[in-house]
């Protein structure tokens, strides 16, 4: 059996185990909806869409919106689900087959992937009522889901390197806090030349300012090329370094 | 299978055939500055079709032997074979010819007991409709057939073992590794699994099995070898070395075999309290 086809037996039995698991994934998509609630609520007046250029007519939801589909895309919960089958031992089974050490990786990528789309066509569907559109249409909706897909894909390939590595709920837990530099040193309430310049800098540096600014791009604006190229570039080499440190760990696995 | 060969002066002639064989096979663990040696040196000659019984007590470097033996830990230094595979060196050729059954039942309390043998029976590279014949015919055979829908989290001890050890017989594995498979089980279902391993070596899987029920090895096992600290200490069949014993210390009857790991591990028998300890199922 191919690697591919190892894959999608793994990436089907995690999500059973996801939809089995209703209490890990209702957060998921819960948190994320309260804090686009909260924070509209919270900055809408501040930002009338009249008088917001960079709203471009939509409102301050609009702009919020990747904030919290890349939220719901940093849970990392099969990451815990990886804790769970190591500290079980299923993990020791499922080493024990001959199946591919990268099929073993990217079936929970996988499964994390397509939940995190239907999250993120969840979440988008939700906030229609808050007056958001996609600016870009179809094709825009399909690269907003692709891309929020994939950087869930990333977050849990470092959690699940945390949880490889130390085989530990408390620290892949831990681990999960670099989430906050990560999501909050971007240009999250206003475009990134309206931040202090310190804080311009550090969104400049990081690397998901860009998958941001392509989601945003995607919502507010027809399709851009160049942001949407930026922000999936981020993307393919973030995750092709996250699968094969992943892989490197299994096969280093004692 | 391995063959080891002995010159008779013409030409070779096959001596044994061995399932597992390992030479001077070594394992280190570093901890800080400090390594720790789990296993120091370790042979080992498994016959074909044998239930080979390996005993220590804990911490002897029993499971990290077997984890070296089923590829799922890397070997310091030495050499192992699994049905004629090097271990080491076609890790992906070993696992297709062992089955493993570990100390603690690895199992997804998630999946059903058929979603679970099923998924074992794809990873080794059968069709879904041969997948799920073969998930039937075991779940038949462990006795599982009306729980086989259920998620695995609501099994009792004893079916989580025989589902786990129906997991390690998927692909109809050349060795059988089981790693102290009725720790922790009733006497009841202790017993329903010494059936199983006995069944399983008469259809001709060489089993190695790691137990410390000095009474299920006596019960089962062909031969056996005693580790501690890390090191073979003693290794026959049962009955040779209870005899061994006996003639060694003259006594009038044959000593039982808990009698013999505590002379060959040099514990006494308030040491062993609660490291090994004798079960009558």
């Amino acid at each position: 059996m191919s690697t591919a086809s190892q894959s999608w037996v793994l990436t089907r039995r995690a999500v059973r185990e996801a939809l089995r698991t209703p209490e890990a994934l209702l957060p998921t998509l819960f948190i994320p909806l309260f804090f686009l609630i909260v924070n509209t609520g919270q900055a809408a007046k501040i930002f009338p869409t009249g008088n917001t250029p960079f709203l471009r007519g939509q409102g301050y939801a609009a702009f919020q919106l990747p904030s919290s589909l890349l939220l719901a895309a940093s849970f990392g919960s099969a990451a815990l689900f990886l804790v769970e089958d190591i500290e079980g031992g299923y993990f020791d089974k499922l080493r024990a087959t001959p199946a591919s050490r990268t099929a073993l990786v990217l079936g929970r990528l996988g499964a994390e992937a397509m939940k995190c789309a239907a999250i993120t066509l969840c979440l988008i569907l939700v906030a229609l009522p808050l007056g958001i559109h996609i600016a870009s249409g179809p094709i825009g909706l399909l690269l907003l889901v692709l891309m929020t897909a994939g950087w869930a894909v990333v977050y849990v390939g470092f959690m699940q390197c945390i949880a490889l590595k130390t085989r530990s709920a408390a620290a892949t837990n831990s681990g999960g806090l670099v989430f906050f530099p990560l999501l909050f040193l971007t240009p999250s309430f206003v475009p990134r030349n309206l931040l202090a310049p310190a804080m311009e800098k550090a969104a400049t540096v990081n690397p998901v300012t860009y998958i941001m600014e392509a989601l945003r791009s995607l919502i507010l604006h027809d399709l851009q090329t160049a942001p949407i190229l930026r922000g999936f570039a981020v993307i393919a080499v973030s995750a092709v370094l996250m699968i094969a440190l992943n892989v490197r760990l299994i096969r280093s696995y004692d | 299978m391995s063959t080891q060969t002995l010159s008779d002066g013409v030409g070779t002639v096959p001596a044994m055939t061995y399932a597992v064989e390992a030479e001077n096979l070594v394992k280190h663990f570093s901890k800080g500055k400090d390594a720790i040696e789990a296993v120091r040196g370790v042979d080992l000659h498994v016959a074909q079709g044998e239930v080979f019984g390996f005993l220590g007590p804990n911490g002897a470097g029993k499971s990290t032997t077997v984890k070296m033996l089923t590829t799922l830990m890397s070997i310091t230094s030495g050499t192992a074979r699994v049905a004629g595979v090097d271990v080491a060196a076609h890790p992906d050729q070993a696992r297709r010819k062992i089955g493993v059954a570990l100390q603690e039942a690895g199992l997804d309390g998630r999946q059903t007991g058929r979603e679970l043998l099923v998924l074992q029976a794809r990873l080794f590279d059968m069709s879904p409709a041969t997948a799920a014949d073969r998930a039937k015919e075991l779940l038949e055979l462990v006795d599982l057939v009306e729980s086989a829908d259920r998620r695995i989290k609501s099994y009792s001890g004893g079916m989580k073992r025989r589902l786990d050890l129906a997991s390690a017989l998927v692909h109809q594995p050349e060795v059988l590794f089981l790693d102290e498979p009725t720790t922790g089980l009733d006497p009841a279902s202790r017993l329903t699994v010494w059936e199983e391993v006995r069944r399983i070596n008469e259809q001709g899987t060489t089993v190695f099995l790691t137990t410390q029920y000095l009474e299920e090895a006596d019960a089962l096992c062909n031969r056996l070898a005693i580790i501690d600290g890390g090191r073979i200490v003693l290794e026959g069949t049962p009955q040779q070395l209870k005899a061994d014993l006996r003639e060694r210390k003259g006594l009038p009857d044959d000593p039982t075999l808990d009698e013999v790991f505590l002379d060959a591990t040099g514990r006494t028998r308030e040491r062993i309290a609660g490291e090994v300890q004798e079960v009558m199922a």
